[in-house]
């Protein structure tokens, strides 16, 4: 009996040496594999896609009413996309095309097709530091979470800062400002009851904003068993041309056009040959 | 002589380390069967896809003719790189890693995450077959599987296949071409250098319509491991000055006026603007 017992404990103490090594970083985090699709239209604010209610200060209230009358003549306003520049953060978060979300222990990849909208969320513990070159996707650092105390993580809580621009929320142009102090905080978790549903809580903190502004995006899984990836590379087949401040066209038959009505063409000051 | 319940325990003991064993097997194998391939990996040579001048490659004699016809910079360049204009370089060209490459090891994919243009790509090793419709792509399709070519119970070897191609696509920037029917097959054996475990080794043969022969270079790639706090975004359109209209490459210069890339240069055609 006391040998049983003696080798049951060795046992027991072999067993929980083991799982504590080996419980290791899979079994630890969320089932996150899969293809994510977004869940509404690319708008920042699914409820309100005019944005009358966006808090904007009243002069970037002024700088979205311009930027609309400029679209509806043809002009792009303050969606700078067009020519495959990045959305940036948090417009990313827009997802425009499937998401895939790769977890390790250090970094949490979230790998998007659309123009270059693949970023990464630093979980290796790293601190804040002041020298960082600001990119359109910012720098994110962040940590997983065990919010309901399971032993397992369910919210990535992240936050970006060193954001460069030009970045607008969505193709209306809604902007951001231009000192580009944007503040991104997001709560990343699966819906409790729908594991198929995940939930970005975005809270940007911006000086073209009267105050923090929280938006819930919504992905749905795609439990695909071989998924494809479909390649998508703006540039392919982008016809829009930038020439300084000014936005032509490439017509299909392979020649400039302008993107409005009574558009100047381009200075040829450089070339010898007299205009065609 | 033992005992039948000395026996009995001993046995129970046994199965129990057993089970424990395969559990610990289970967990720690994913991680433990494949190569460290952590850090950033930078290519070695230059950007020429033998690593030297390409003088040897073996394209047909229709593919030669096109290839020394390219128009070219001084250093050999083509003018008219299609990654001037934020074209992706496509596979095989994207193993030239024009920027510094990241290696996510999982077990249904390999990832090759590099900032430059859009040259990351995935190698499914998830067991898939060959699917009958693929959208062709500059990167291309791969599927792949790892291998344990020494015996020594762990995988070391990334042997994989691409196929399904759209173009134009060059092997590198002196615009050595690719065949316009774009029936490339690209062979990948990547394996880090027995000998130097920061040399990563990518032997990589093309079979395409432009070559006489299936054509196989080794390229290396050195290991940074020094933590990279920031991985330093790359977004073409905004670094590039070059567009193109039609079948002609212009700079757009620091004053914002459009330039010539080269002497004589005829200007676009301003048919469709008001006079």
């Amino acid at each position: 009996m006391r040998g049983l017992l003696g080798l049951a404990a060795v046992a027991a103490m072999l067993a929980m040496a083991t799982v504590d090594a080996n419980a290791d970083d899979a079994s630890k985090y969320p089932d996150l594999k899969g293809v994510w699709n977004r869940v509404g239209a690319p708008r920042w604010d699914q409820q309100d896609r005019t944005y009358k209610n966006a808090p904007l200060t009243p002069e970037y209230r002024a700088i979205y009413e311009a930027n609309v009358k400029d679209q509806e003549a043809g002009g792009q306003g303050t969606d700078p996309t067009y020519t495959c520049l990045s959305p940036g953060m948090p417009r990313i978060m827009n997802v425009y095309e499937p998401m895939e979300i790769v977890v390790t222990p250090d970094t949490t990849h979230i790998l998007i097709e659309h123009i270059h909208d693949s970023r990464r969320i630093h979980t290796d513990g790293r601190p804040w530091t002041d020298n960082v070159e600001p990119s359109f996707r910012g720098y994110t650092i962040g940590q997983w979470e065990d919010t309901d105390g399971d032993g397992r993580y369910d919210t990535l809580i992240a936050e970006t800062r060193f954001l460069k621009g030009p970045r607008s929320y969505d193709s209306t142009g809604l902007p951001f400002h231009v000192d580009n102090k944007t503040v991104i905080r997001e709560k990343i978790y699966l819906d409790k009851s729908n594991p198929d549903l995940l939930y970005d809580e975005i809270t940007v903190i911006d000086n073209a904003l009267t105050r923090p502004w929280t938006v819930t995006r919504k992905y749905q899984r795609e439990r695909t068993r071989f998924p494809i990836w479909r390649e998508s590379l703006c540039a392919e087949n982008n016809t829009h041309v930038a020439i300084g401040k000014d936005d032509y066209m490439v017509s299909a038959d392979g020649l400039l056009m302008p993107t409005r009505k009574d558009q100047q063409p381009p200075d040829l000051r450089y070339f010898n040959q007299a205009r065609k | 002589m033992v005992s039948r319940r000395t026996a009995a325990l001993i046995a129970l003991a046994a199965t129990l380390c057993m089970m424990l064993g395969l559990a610990s097997a289970a967990h720690a194998f994913d991680e433990a069967k494949y190569p460290d391939l952590s850090g950033q990996w930078r290519r070695i040579g230059p950007d020429r896809w033998d690593g030297a001048s390409n003088r040897d490659a073996p394209l047909t004699p229709e593919y030669r003719a096109i290839y020394e016809k390219t128009r070219k910079t001084e250093a050999g360049n083509m003018i008219a790189d299609p990654m001037l204009t934020c074209q992706s370089p496509g596979m095989p060209r994207i193993m030239q890693a024009y920027q510094p490459m990241e290696i996510i090891v999982t077990p249904d994919t390999t990832h090759i995450l590099i900032e430059h243009i859009h040259d990351s790509r995935r190698i499914h090793t998830d067991g898939r077959p060959w699917p009958g419709e693929v959208d062709p792509s500059f990167r291309g399709l791969s599927i792949g599987q790892w291998q344990d070519t020494d015996g020594d119970g762990r995988f070391d070897t990334l042997v994989a296949e691409t196929r399904h191609f759209q173009g134009p696509r060059y092997f590198d920037g002196s615009g050595l071409p690719l065949h316009e029917d774009n029936k490339t097959v690209v062979r990948e054996r990547i394996s880090l250098d027995k000998s130097n475990p920061d040399i990563l080794i990518d032997e990589i043969t093309v079979t395409d319509s432009a070559l006489t022969r299936p054509w196989t270079v080794t390229k290396s790639y050195r290991r940074d491991r020094t933590p990279v706090l920031v991985h330093r975004e790359s977004v073409c359109a905004d670094n590039t000055a070059h567009v193109a209209i039609g079948d002609e490459m212009y700079v757009v210069g620091p004053d914002g006026n459009l330039t010539p890339t080269r002497p004589g240069q005829p200007p676009p055609d301003l048919r469709y603007f008001p006079r």
